[in-house]
């Protein structure tokens, strides 16, 4: 019985973690089209959640399984996958009630480092694959997304500064609507597949699935592809806001190179496979094409907060994943821990998002876009 | 642990990335380009410039599409 409990606790948090994957992920695919006026708010991220959706159908590799190579496998027990999932769910509200855009897969994978340590010690804890997985990626997402597009701004400004405002800023509106589109259903088809792993493995560990590697049940299947769907078209606006305009307000030109350079470099990254954060290529690709064509616009105050919040990605979902193990594990083995953990967030988000409708209008309309600039900028 | 990372594939990420890059902003500023100037062409009444810029549209709006294509396919390859 507490081991059904449990079960239906694990399948509601994760789906729960891929909500908040979703909003806290949507200004990575949405953010510069809303910025330069290639979308309507509305319009970005109902494209956005629709596409979401279609992709978490496009790939279920349930094997690869989020902390996998990371975390010694004999040792992930559901009630370790759950306190995983709130570390993960946690940082993703904190980061996202301060605007700053961060890693969910990160903070995932941070949260279940966390739990399994507390559950298992060190041994539990493979460091290559921390720094194979994590950290190298960490430290190379946003600098090459960053040079990357940088140089994109550049050639197109050498392409197209010296034609009329109006007609370039119209074609490259219309290639941000690919390019996110793209990257929706890239993310879709990545993130709504963590959760799937997530809940597969707890249904194996349950003993309501067997083999090795089954494929996921179609309930699964749709309600990770609902969840991610339903969390990218509520909105993280405050993500958004950061992402689209407080770092840089870009041109409808910066946006694409910034969008169309991310998603070459994320896609690239992902057939060699070498895959990098959304969050952390996108961003710094943002920063690339702002500062490629004013350094001193960019504010770089904000990307250092940025900064900080990714570095802090790990150990704060770990510390959270491994308290809420600890205090889990103070009520036994049985569903209560996990019961009383699992209310009081629910509560707590329930007042955090209380608090998101009561103050407001989720993007302020954007100034007219400036024009490109002249080749020579 | 340096034996971790696959310094090869970091290595071609370093420089395939930023070409994959280049070569899809490239393609979507001819696009851009030489929509633009085929309009201005076409207002002058030059109908020869014209087509040599709506061809220049037509090149960069294949390779274009041909870019989505491929990061379409390694999208879905994964599954």
């Amino acid at each position: 019985m507490d081991s059904d409990i449990i079960l239906v606790i694990v399948v509601v948090t994760a789906l729960a973690f891929d909500f908040t994957n979703g909003f806290h992920d949507t200004a990575n695919a949405v953010a510069t089209s809303i910025s330069t006026r290639a979308l309507a708010p509305k319009t970005a991220v109902a494209l956005s959640a629709i596409l979401n959706f279609v992709g978490a159908f496009i790939s279920i590799k349930v094997a690869a399984t989020v902390a996998s190579g990371i975390v010694d496998s004999e040792l992930i027990t559901t009630t370790v996958i759950f306190a995983g999932l709130i570390g993960a769910i946690t940082w993703n509200l904190a980061t996202w009630y301060f605007g700053l855009p961060s890693s969910s897969s990160h903070a995932l994978i941070g949260g279940v480092v966390g739990a399994a340590f507390a559950a298992s010690g060190a041994e539990a804890i493979f460091g290559d694959g921390l720094l194979e997985k994590v950290i190298v990626p960490a430290l190379v997402a946003p600098v090459v997304a960053f040079l990357t597009a940088g140089v994109c701004i550049l050639i197109t400004y050498r392409m197209v500064g010296r034609l009329r405002p109006g007609s370039v800023n119209r074609g490259y509106r219309l290639g941000q609507i690919v390019s996110a589109s793209l990257l929706s259903l890239s993310h879709g088809t990545n993130d709504a597949q963590k959760t799937m792993g997530i809940i597969t493995l707890a249904l194996i560990a349950h003993g309501t699935l067997e083999g090795p590697a089954p494929d996921p049940p179609l309930w699964v299947i749709v309600s990770a592809a609902t969840a991610i769907a339903l969390g990218t078209y509520t909105g993280g606006w405050r993500i958004i806001r950061t992402m689209g305009s407080k770092i840089y307000k870009m041109d409808p030109a910066q946006g694409f190179a910034a969008q169309g350079g991310g998603a070459a470099v994320l896609l690239t990254a992902s057939h060699l496979g070498f895959p990098l954060s959304t969050t952390h290529s996108i961003t710094g690709a943002v920063l690339g094409a702002g500062a490629a064509k004013n350094l001193s616009a960019v504010r770089w105050g904000l990307a250092g907060n940025i900064a900080v919040a990714w570095v802090l990605t790990l150990p704060a979902a770990a510390a959270v994943g491994a308290v809420t193990y600890g205090v889990s594990r103070i009520f036994g083995a049985g569903a209560l821990g996990p019961l009383l953990i699992s209310v009081s967030l629910t509560m707590l988000i329930a007042a955090m998002f209380g608090q998101r409708l009561r103050h407001g209008p989720p993007v302020a309309p954007a100034p007219p876009s400036p024009p490109p600039a002249p080749a020579d900028a | 642990m340096t034996a971790a990372v696959d310094s090869g594939a970091l290595l071609e990420l370093v420089w395939a990335a930023p070409l994959a890059a280049i070569i899809v902003v490239t393609a979507w500023g001819l696009v851009v380009y030489g929509t633009a100037r085929a309009g201005d062409a076409r207002r002058d009444g030059r109908t020869g410039q014209a087509a040599l810029h709506v061809c220049m549209a037509a090149v960069g709006g294949t390779l274009f599409v041909a870019a989505i294509v491929l990061g379409l396919i390694v999208t879905t390859a994964k599954g």
